[in-house]
């Protein structure tokens, strides 16, 4: 395997499946959804290649794996540099399992212009794998604005009846806070290559720009960019405007990846980017921030109670979670921040499987509204018990995924920050009343007359429906039974992240 | 005529005799609009390689007395006004066919335009700058014009006639200030005559600041930069959509090649008194541009307006120029930043508008931006051209237009004063833009086909052109490198 710029063909195989189909004949459906499933099968099997070959693989001085470097645009020094470490060896491999899964579940629900929608999804993909793994501020610029356009056309095209809305709101709020983080990257690369005599050489290199001591003024403003960019993906209350709407009106697959994936790219572009190159400001913005977190976790909880829309309900349920996600990070501290990357895969995983038993019921019966719903447990058992384990693995049952990033991010937190994480575990409690409620809502008693109207059409999972939830339920439990498989790969890159952090400052208040 | 002159002007000549060739062919074989194509293309091309060779040759020292001089930033803009000659040209046909306007003039009189384009491009007195400009405007004008029986077209021709008038006037009166004040036209002269004055420390005399401020409003005129734009929408909304097209990359281009010349050269020693107004000319023409096109329903207007927002950008980096030391490589960065942008500009602004002329090959078909709706499912590849060109101008990566905006925000980054701001107004004005390049998205992909929906031309000269103008927009955005280098020889040309 030496020698196979792994990295390389984990990122681009969609590309080629992208271009294959792109030049097929339009009516040829299922040969092009086959052939989509195909290429992300095997850009998922890459990264298994990559998962299986991480601890056998030489790291260079920062930590990172499998580094391919070629010039780009020698001019400016921008580099193709791709590099892995344990943080985004997960992340990928979320990526890569979702992605194929959200296709497969894409086969029933799509069936207007099959041929674009593959593109998308496959052009999608190569975005976002290529966030997780630019090394070079440009091109994971680039990567992540080309995850804009693909997720705007799912959204837009294929989505539901306000979906122009939705995917508008969705493009303009994600523009404006990565415009200004482009800004931010070239700024901090001119400051980089004036204090080397102008020279723009490793000018966007990630891992010479860490530790670079940029100014306070320069940090300030840049960690403040970039931010807004990274807030506005996780989302982070008060920019998580866009999401439920965004939500509601994807498609089945387009919500998976959205909620699986690109929350992510928000919350790792903290880890991966603010702390290490900004740490000084990182430290400054914190308590606003841990603050921010707080409200978000009460807040998407006590709205995903009142929701009426099962795919709403998620959405909200999904910025509360994302604020554990970002509590952990800014916390500074050690399980908080391992917590938190956890959090972050085991998020995916869990309301990814949420999203496509949403997609189930709406499958069957072209509504949300949990005010219908009622009783299904008698009607599709298999689906019952499917929707009661990922709920509970959501709710942050012990032994289930969903509990050890929680468990580990509140127990950061009493170590840096007791009443915030007193208020953090009251909220948990919240998490499971609305959870539990759903379940509660659609499942127990007599069946609802709605879905007594469907007759027929209510079936019980269908054998793809088993093998989309299959590998994520797996993945929930082993996870859960066996936190220790994740957290051996990122206990280095996240305490390289806080020493980056500690490293400049003196003292900070509850450090262990 | 020596040699060497010969030589430095075989291209510019090169290109009025090609205009000749085009109206002799016509009297040949009148009526055949084959050959027409086959010599407008042809010869552009063969343009295209004389201006590659005689810029190889390498002759930059100056002839005609100094008032004409061949070096890299020539050659690069030529090479630029060629191609968009040529593109021109074959995005044309489809549409002034069916309409019965007449090719071969039409080709002959655009050609004239761009030899007046050339010929700024090599300028080196200010005279001659000036005769280049209306050897540039005046066919403008008559393209503008070229659908005479039509109301609308008669309407932005006028428009366009007397304010471009009107603005060569003004811009012409403050040449005669420059010339009177420093004694020489030579741009060369008026440089180092200003660096004394500035050496010295004197206060520029008021008539300097006087000729200064007109000549700045004359080209402000010609770029159509805010608030000096008013003309563009009605003249870019009446002309042949074509000729649209070539009004929104052509004269802007050879404008903003004017304003290398006068400004970054001859005007160069007192940036200082003219930075300022660049940044907030900037400022104003990118905002007013995008908040305009925010509000238009006509695709035309909508790109015109847009176009005004790009002018803007490309103002960035004249301005990121002008905030930064003499002979900085942050002065030179914006050089290069305003060619790179001009290049990726043309490429994909000129598709853009390729794609709305093939949607007009009927007579009668508006230019709403309704007429788009469901394109790209009833001409899939125009439509995912059109939403290439669309990423490109809103400035979405691994597109031209993205890595074109970098390019001159990372030249302002660099610069001083206020100009590092203008980075944050520009890409907060991106995001704006968003909003309406993407609103043709929507009426593309997310909107029905209309049920009287026209079909879209689809002729080899359109289809070659709209190939070249994608793979000229992709290759500028994927690699960048291949234009950098040029770019910034050119910029090398000017200290």
């Amino acid at each position: 395997m030496a020698g196979l710029p792994l990295l390389a063909l984990v990122v681009f195989s969609p590309l080629v499946g992208a271009l294959l189909i792109a030049f097929m004949p339009r009516d040829r459906v299922v040969l092009i959804r086959r052939l989509a499933l195909a290429t992300a099968l095997v850009s998922f099997g890459f990264s298994l290649l990559l998962l299986i070959g991480f601890n056998g693989a030489a790291s260079d001085a920062g930590g990172f794996r499998f580094v391919e470097t070629a010039t780009w645009v020698p001019a400016f020094g921008i580099q193709f540099k791709l590099g892995v470490d344990g943080i985004s060896l997960l992340l990928v491999v979320l990526t890569t399992l979702l992605t194929w899964i959200s296709i497969l579940a894409s086969f029933g629900p799509i069936r207007e212009r099959v041929k674009e929608y593959m593109i998308s999804f496959l052009i999608l993909e190569v975005g976002m794998l290529g966030v997780f793994l630019a090394l070079d501020l440009f091109l994971f610029y680039v990567f992540w604005e080309v995850v804009l356009v693909p997720m705007y056309l799912i959204i837009g095209i294929w989505g539901g009846p306000n979906r122009i809305y939705a995917t508008i709101k969705f493009v303009l709020y994600t523009l404006v806070g990565s415009l200004l983080m482009l800004v931010a990257i070239l700024a901090t690369a001119f400051a980089f290559a004036s204090a080397h005599g102008g020279d723009f050489t490793g000018a966007f290199d990630y891992e010479q720009l860490r530790g670079f001591p940029f100014t306070d003024v320069l940090q300030t403003g840049a960690f403040l960019a970039f931010f807004l960019a990274f807030a506005i993906k996780v989302p982070m209350v008060p920019f998580h405007t866009w999401l439920p709407d965004a939500h509601v009106e994807a498609p089945t697959a387009g919500s998976v990846i959205l909620a699986g994936v690109l929350l992510k790219l928000g919350a790792y572009g903290f880890i991966r980017f603010s702390l290490p190159l900004f740490p000084h400001a990182a430290q400054s913005f914190a308590v606003p921030i841990v603050v921010l977190s707080l409200i978000a976790i009460v807040y998407g909880a006590i709205v995903a109670l009142v929701q009426t829309d099962l795919k709403k309900l998620i959405a909200y349920s999904s910025v509360s979670h994302m604020g554990f996600v970002t509590l952990g990070i800014f916390i500074f501290q050690q399980q908080g921040l391992q917590g938190a990357v956890l959090q972050m895969v085991n998020h995916g995983l869990i309301t990814g499987a949420l999203f496509l038993l949403v997609g189930v019921i709406y499958e069957r019966g072209h509504d949300r509204t949990i005010a219908r719903m009622g009783g299904l447990a008698g009607a599709t058992p298999v689906y019952a018990v499917a929707f009661g384990f990922f709920m509970l693995a959501s709710v942050g049952l012990p032994g289930l995924a969903g509990f050890v990033g929680e468990f580990l991010v509140f127990q950061g937190s009493f170590v840096a920050w007791p009443l915030y994480a007193a208020i953090a575990v009251l909220v948990m409690t919240l998490g499971a009343a609305y959870l539990l409620w759903l379940y509660q809502r659609m499942f127990t008693g007599e069946l609802s007359d709605f879905f007594r109207g469907l007759g027929d059409h209510l079936t019980d999972l269908s054998p793809v429906e088993v093998m989309t939830l299959v590998p994520l339920g797996t993945l929930v439990l082993l996870l859960g039974l066996f936190p220790g498989l994740a957290l051996g790969v990122i206990q280095g890159p996240t305490d390289s992240v806080l020493n980056a952090v500690h490293g400049t400052v003196t003292a900070l208040a509850g450090t262990p | 005529m020596t040699g060497p002159e010969l030589a430095a002007i075989a291209p510019f000549g090169y290109v009025v005799a090609l205009a000749v060739l085009v109206i002799l062919a016509d009297i040949v074989r009148p009526g055949d609009e084959r050959v027409t194509i086959v010599i407008g293309t042809v010869g552009t091309l063969v343009g295209l390689v004389l201006v590659v060779a005689v810029g190889l040759g390498g002759t930059v020292q100056p002839v005609f007395g100094g008032a004409y001089q061949l070096d890299p930033l020539t050659t690069f803009l030529d090479m630029l006004f060629l191609a968009i000659a040529f593109l021109t040209i074959l995005f044309s046909p489809d549409y002034l066919r069916p309409r019965h306007y007449p090719l071969p003039e039409y080709v002959a009189t655009l050609l004239f335009a761009i030899s007046g384009a050339m010929l700024i491009s090599a300028a080196r007195d200010l005279l001659v700058l000036f005769l280049g400009l209306e050897l540039l405007v005046l066919p403008g004008y008559m393209l503008v014009a070229y659908a005479k029986r039509d109301g609308l077209a008669t309407e932005g021709a006028i428009k366009y006639f007397l304010l471009g008038s009107f603005s060569s006037a003004i811009f012409l009166f403050g040449l005669a200030f420059t010339w009177g004040y420093t004694g020489t036209t030579s741009v060369a002269g008026v440089a180092s005559h200003l660096q004394q004055v500035v050496t010295s420390g004197q206060v520029p005399a008021a008539g300097l600041l006087m000729g200064l401020a007109l000549m700045t409003t004359g080209v402000a005129f010609k770029i159509a930069a805010v608030p000096f734009h008013y003309w563009t929408p009605d003249a870019y909304q009446g002309s042949p959509t074509p000729v649209t097209g070539y009004l929104s990359v052509g004269p802007k281009i050879a404008a903003f090649a004017l304003i290398l010349r006068l400004f970054a050269e001859a005007l160069a020693p007192m940036r200082a008194d003219w930075v300022g107004v660049v940044v907030v000319l900037a400022a104003l023409t990118m905002t007013l541009g995008n908040l305009v096109a925010l509000t238009q329903d006509n695709i035309k207007r909508m790109l015109a307006y847009s176009s005004i927002a790009h002018t803007g950008y490309i103002l960035v980096g004249l301005a990121a120029f002008a905030g930064a030391p003499a002979g900085s490589s942050a002065a030179s960065a914006g050089i290069a930043g305003v060619l790179f942008y001009s290049a990726a500009y043309t490429f994909m602004n000129l598709g853009a508008f390729a794609v709305v002329a093939a949607l007009q090959g009927r007579p009668g078909v508006t230019s709403q931006i309704a007429t788009f709706a469901g394109l790209g499912r009833r001409a899939p590849l125009a439509g995912a051209l059109m939403l290439l060109f669309l990423l490109s101008l809103t400035g979405i990566p691994p597109t031209a237009g993205f890595f074109a905006k970098a390019y001159v925000i990372e030249a302002a980054l660099q610069s001083g004063g206020l100009v590092p701001w203008l980075a944050v107004i520009a890409v907060v004005n991106a995001a704006m833009a968003a909003f309406y390049y993407l609103r043709v998205v929507v009426v593309m992909y997310m909107q029905e086909p209309a049920a009287d929906a026209q079909p879209v031309t689809d002729s080899r000269p359109m289809r070659l052109g709209l190939l070249i103008a994608a793979v000229a927009t992709v290759l500028i955005g994927l690699v960048p490198g291949l234009l950098i280098p040029m770019a910034q020889a050119a910029a090398a040309a000017i200290q």
